[in-house]
């Protein structure tokens, strides 16, 4: 039943096996150690399992561990290699989030619009961040240390 | 107080690193090996039903299954207040998704599966799904036997300050009487009287609710959980499983960081099922994780409330007397949910100055869901129908509805509603400043027809709901470089209190919060704490550092006067070093001898480690009160008031509300750290705006929950805030509070219902008494009112 | 949660192997982006026993115009949609319809093409697709051919695909000459959420008005009496209300969970009178712009 897969994972070739049942989330979590995307609602609601496969975001728990055989997939793990995003750095000082459960999903998420939009205005990072859910912090500390990454004003 | 240097400040959050990097580390985070073991829960399909027979034969022949577990191993109850919750069901279930038996297997695809082979027989009984059905049509709410959802509600033992009803679905009736009411009535130029209602609402933290038990071959039983409350946990699985031989010393609750709580996570809920379970699988940990489902319908939910309101006012607006009717839709277990009974019966008031006040705050059993804490505790529930219908008197008596409020806002020193007095507080300060913010008595007016603006304003109060004794403590450790570790049990819930714990203790110990690290709890080794609830945290774990760090500087103190013969008088501490008030150049910095001690000529040392110990319980405080009239005790510590108001707009032809600003104001008593104040404010005021708006849970006529996901509960995006958040501290200081500090946490979501429903009506001139208002409930009230 | 039924998956790269599987698998389901199918195999709404990935499939991700027709391959999400040029350019009420797909991190996945493959009633595609008048294009391996949408729902999660069969893309003839769209979709919320009502409209100097609704009826409804009623008369106080009328007589909404069967009645004339207005306002000018919510 397991087949063996390829994946790019954080930058490093990765050999694993999985069965056609595993669930990315599970896989990342269970198999690689890579525990920042988290378990939320498990049906694509919540985004807190949210991770990158080829660049693009994705929920990973709406996602077969096997169909990113000879894919890349990036965890909040593997975006930090030089560092704090500049993202992370506003989100610290501005205090953006409380319980931090929905943290790594928004990270990922901020960091994927900032790559396809670099400029983008208040509206836009809303909508780039609606399919996460935070139940803490009423979103606003969040968006706003978005806003000031990209130096956005309207 | 003199200059702070660290209290006050917003210095960034003491855990913000390991929540941006992704490495905080969460019960589900935690590795356990492979040789974990998962357990699924068989859940009950009925809300009411017998159990006649359970069939698990199937299961446990399954591969992979290690064990199937039902009801009869465990025929134990407990709870928090009261003892009537089954750690699974005994011979009856009393609401759909009651856990009945479970398996426990080396996956959790097998545990699933074996699940579903578990045979249940059941006798389907007429569930009481409503306050109105399970109070029955007697006057004295007596029912038949069969009718009653606890027939033995009379032998479940209790807190003192309950009071079940015999014979009846009633758990505990709060009475609150005061004045002469029927005087009173008489003696107001006009009664208004009206009903509102309230429905069930989820946390929805984003973490679910997840537990790992493990009972090594000596007995000793661990638990790995996402709570709120690590040493009320332990207390209550020694209680309930004492029967096994455990004890408290055998018995470790191991918390790490929890992803939201809101009250959810208080008490125990499902972890019971992790630490019975764990025992029957000695050597092997067990795993219980609930699913978004499960944690809709299996842990807490807020109860539903329906409210009769009667008021008593003169011509100029006073109000004279106060009568609340609250009638609590509990669910079927109350074992914690009969204290937000209590806490809203004895506040519900308000934070208002009235002189005669009948309170009957009743706690029903229905076949729904376990009732429980939620942020508010109670009084979001009761202040919606009290707030609005403040607003609806106002308009009668051509008041300006904040005027009434001023009216009648309470003071310093007035008499609540059980007798005792009100503290210190920046109320009527609150009311100016969100009048002001908010341009009370200024009209807009938009150039879109379709768009109607309103303003509302609502007050608000709430008090720690907590036993009289309830208790924090705190052990402070030095390290060598002077940095410390805070050992407390409270719950870094993400309100942030291991940051405002740490500048607490480097204000007295003039040490950078920087160099402060709380340490998660572990009941084996951190000290007590009743639990992280009630907002009183900040407030009574706050005394325990305090106290802690002040003992550390004592001892500090104590070592350098022994070793170098300094006057202790003399000596203060500064930028992280002992200095002298007489020698200027005396600086011994405090990394050189907090753990070594202070070496002499002859080669000999004094001191050692320096460790800090702190505790606080309130001892003024008592729930003891005469049970047909709740006067005499002093049950509540102390009130933290504040009032918020908001501007909406709304389409009048689709019911949808925007919501361009919102003003709140809080007396935090000390605003320890102001960022952090304000995140509550941002967090709650948005948690509030959806239980109005947006959420709400529904049941089939069966008892089953029909939007137990994110996809059919809309708990806000972030499309849905509103434009413009204005938060505004007050501070009245608290005189037995840590630099004058009281909690503020929960107060930040309870106007927001009242406020938004004022606000309706201010656009629409309609009145909405039964939350949520929806788009949709807001436009088809609109729509019927046309025709 | 996990997935407790097993079930094989393969990644063919070519159109034959995925024909030849289908034909010899009848439990076979084809998987795009997942987001329902795999939401659905937690849930045990399907049980399949083997999921052919169609990702590896190489030209199913293009769009493509030619002679007044778009293609929007199978594999093409809703992302994909709304940063085409293409689409901008030729009827970018496509990409406001796509906006109001679920979120961001679910549109970089979920296809047009699975979307009217699930055909659940609360669907975004199909209004969009019913007032185009789109074909599905179908292959069975042997032959290729189009179906007019109007024939391809046949109820809630129903439609004419056939098990051996695969949906390769969908064909959106444009209208010649200027044209207009406007999207609107009625939720509980601005943020994500299932649509309660949806309504289309298509306004071209040409071809006259489509009007199209969706989430109100067991498939997509195109109104075709308000459609022949605006052919003789302007939208106006006195027309407007017997356009409302129409509607009644169009849609068959019921209630549920996310809203009344009243409310979404009421909410679909509202949704149509002003996508009428801004329909025809964004015929002369470039504003109102596409892509912004309008309830």
């Amino acid at each position: 039943m397991n087949q063996e897969i390829k994946v790019m994972v954080n930058g490093e070739k990765r050999k694993i096996e999985v069965k056609p049942t595993d669930i990315l989330l599970d896989v990342l979590r269970n198999k690689l150690g890579l525990k920042s995307p988290k378990c939320g609602c498990g049906r694509g609601d919540c985004g807190t399992c949210t991770v990158l496969i080829n660049g693009k975001s994705v929920k990973s728990c709406l996602v077969l561990g096997i169909e990113v055989d000879g894919q890349e997939v990036t965890t909040l793990e593997g975006l930090m290699d030089n560092g704090l995003l500049r993202v992370q750095e506003k989100m610290l000082e501005g205090n953006s989030f409380q319980c931090g459960f929905c943290a790594p999903g928004f990270i990922v998420m901020s960091h994927e619009l900032l790559e396809e939009n670099p400029g983008p205005t208040k509206e836009e990072i809303k909508e780039a961040m609606a399919g996460n859910l935070c139940r803490c912090t009423g979103y606003t500390p969040i968006l706003e240390a978005i806003e000031k990454t990209c130096g956005c004003k309207e | 107080m003199g200059n702070l240097k660290y209290v006050g400040k917003s210095v960034v959050r003491q855990d913000g690193l390991e929540k941006i990097t992704g490495a905080a580390q969460y019960v589900d985070d935690l590795d356990f090996g492979q040789h974990l073991l998962y357990a699924a829960i068989v859940e009950s399909p009925h809300a009411n039903a017998e159990i006649l027979k359970i069939n698990i034969k199937k299961a446990q022949g399954l591969e992979g299954v290690v064990r199937v577990v039902t009801g009869d191993e465990f025929p134990y109850r407990f709870g928090l207040y009261m003892h009537d919750r089954y750690i699974f069901a005994q011979q009856r279930v009393r609401f759909v998704g009651e856990q009945v038996a479970a398996v426990i297997a080396r996956t959790p695809e097998i545990a699933y599966q074996a699940a579903k082979l578990v045979e249940v027989k059941y006798k389907v009984l007429k569930p009481v799904l409503s306050v109105h059905d399970a109070l029955g049509v007697h006057q004295d709410f007596e029912v038949e036997k069969n009718n009653m959802i606890h027939p033995d509600l009379s032998e479940y033992k209790h807190v003192p300050w309950f009071f079940p009803k015999d014979k009846t679905n009633i758990a505990h009736f709060r009475k609150i009487r005061k004045g002469n009411m029927e005087e009173a009535f008489k003696s107001a130029d006009h009664v208004f009287e009206d009903e509102y209602s309230v429905p069930r609402y989820a946390h929805c933290a984003i973490e679910n609710h997840v537990a790992v038990g493990l009972l090594d071959h000596s007995k000793r039983l661990t638990l790995w959980t996402a709570s709120q409350s690590p040493h009320t946990q332990r207390h209550l699985f020694a209680e309930a499983l004492s029967p096994l031989g455990l004890t408290h010393k055998d018995i470790r609750v191991i918390t790490p960081y929890v992803g939201g709580g809101f009250g959810g996570k208080a008490g125990v809920s499902m972890e019971i099922l992790a630490a019975a379970l764990a025992t029957t699988v000695p050597g092997s940990p067990v795993k219980v994780l609930w699913n978004r489902s499960q944690e809709f319908v299996n842990t807490y939910q807020r109860q539903g409330v329906n409210a009769k309101i009667k008021v008593g006012v003169k011509n100029n607006g006073e109000i004279v007397a106060l009568e609340q009717l609250l009638y609590w839709d509990a669910g079927a277990y109350v074992e914690y949910g009969a204290n937000v009974v209590n806490a809203a019966g004895l506040s519900a008031t308000g934070p208002y100055r009235i002189p005669n006040v009948k309170i009957d705050s009743v706690c029903v059993y229905t076949n729904l869901p376990p009732g429980g804490p939620y942020r508010g505790f109670g009084y979001s529930e009761f202040l919606f129908g009290l707030e609005s219908h403040f607003n609806e008197i106002a308009k009668k008596l051509n008041i300006d509805p904040v005027e009434f409020r001023e009216i009648n806002a309470i003071k310093e020193g007035d008499e609540l509603s059980y007798g005792a007095k009100m503290n210190p507080n920046g109320l009527m300060e609150a009311i100016e400043k969100v009048k002001k913010e908010i341009e009370w008595g200024k009209k807009d007016k938009s150039s879109d027809p379709n768009i109607k603006i309103g303003k509302g304003f609502s007050l608000f109060w709430k008090a720690p709901a907590m036993p009289p004794n309830a208790s924090s403590t705190c052990f402070l450790k030095f390290n060598e470089d002077a940095s410390i570790n805070l050992l407390i049990s409270g719950m870094e819930i993400g309100q942030g209190y291991f940051t405002v714990m740490g500048q607490i203790a480097a204000e007295v110990l003039q040490i950078p919060p920087e160099k402060i690290r709380c340490v998660t709890p572990d009941t084996d080794r951190n000290p007590y704490e009743w639990q992280t609830v009630a907002s009183h945290i900040t407030w009574s774990c706050g005394n325990a550092v305090k106290r802690a760090a002040e003992d550390a500087r004592d001892q500090i103190l104590e070592v350098v006067h022994r070793a170098l013969n300094k006057k202790i008088e003399d000596l203060y501490l500064e930028d992280e070093a002992v200095k002298s008030k007489t020698e200027r150049d005396f600086n011994l910095p405090l990394k050189d001898f907090v753990i070594n001690g202070i070496g002499l000529k002859d080669g000999t040392f004094r001191g050692g480690p320096i460790v800090g110990r702190g505790m606080y319980m309130p001892e003024f405080s008592s729930a003891l009160s005469n049970p047909e009239t709740g006067q005499g005790g002093k049950p509540n510590v102390h009130y933290t008031v504040g009032a918020a108001a908001c501007i909406i707009k709304i389409d009048k032809e689709t019911g949808k509300v925007q919501v361009p600003k919102m003003v709140l104001a809080v007396d935090a008593g000390k605003a320890l750290n102001p960022d952090l104040v304000k995140g509550q404010i941002t967090g709650g005021l948005l948690q509030g705006l959806a239980t109005v708006l947006y959420e709400d849970m529904r049941f089939d006529k069966n008892g089953k929950l029909l939007n137990s996901n994110f996809t059919d509960y809309k708990i806000p995006t972030t499309l849905d805030v509103p434009d413009e958040i204005v938060p505004i501290i007050i501070e009245n200081p608290q005189s037995d509070g840590p630099f004058g500090a009281r909690g503020i946490g929960e107060h930040t979501m309870i106007p927001v219902a009242p406020m938004i429903g004022n606000a309706i009506e201010d656009a629409l001139g309609i009145r909405m008494r039964h939350m949520p208002l929806t788009a949709e409930k807001i436009c088809m009230t609109q729509l019927t009112r046309r025709d | 949660m996990t997935i407790i039924n097993d079930f094989d998956y393969v990644r063919p790269t070519n159109l034959k192997e995925v024909f030849k599987l289908l034909n010899q698998n009848k439990s076979a389901m084809l998987l795009a982006g997942g987001t329902d199918l795999i939401g659905n195999l937690k849930e045990e709404v399907i049980k399949p026993k083997l999921l052919i990935d169609i990702k590896n499939i190489k030209g199913l991700n293009k769009i493509k115009y030619a002679k007044n027709e778009l293609l929007i391959g199978a594999l093409v999400t809703f992302d994909d949609l709304i940063h085409s040029q293409v689409i901008l350019n030729k009827c970018p009420v496509v990409m406001e319809m796509a906006k109001t797909v679920a979120s961001k991190a679910i549109r970089n996945r979920a296809t047009m093409v699975g979307n009217i493959c699930s055909a659940v009633p609360c669907m975004d595609s199909g209004a969009i697709l019913m007032v185009y008048d789109a074909r599905i294009v179908i292959s069975d391996g042997k032959n290729e051919w189009d179906e007019p949408v109007k024939k391809w729902f046949k109820g809630p999660r129903k439609t004419i695909l056939k098990k051996n069969q695969m949906v390769m893309g969908i064909k959106l003839p444009i209208p010649k000459g200027d044209h207009s769209g406007v999207y609107m979709k009625l939720g509980r919320y601005k943020g994500e959420d299932l649509a309660q009502a949806t309504c289309a409209v298509v306004l071209s100097k040409k071809e006259g008005i489509k009007i199209s609704f969706g989430s109100v009826a067991p498939t997509p409804v195109r109104a075709l009496s308000i459609e022949k009623f605006l052919k003789n008369n302007e939208l106006n106080e006195q027309t407007v209300n017997e356009i409302k009328k129409l509607v009644e007589k169009e849609i068959s909404p019921i209630d549920d969970i996310r809203a009344s069967k009243e409310y979404r009645m009421h909410m679909v004339k509202i949704m149509l009178e002003r996508s009428l207005v801004i329909a025809k306002e964004r015929l002369v000018n470039p504003a109102p712009a596409y892509g912004i919510s309008h309830l």
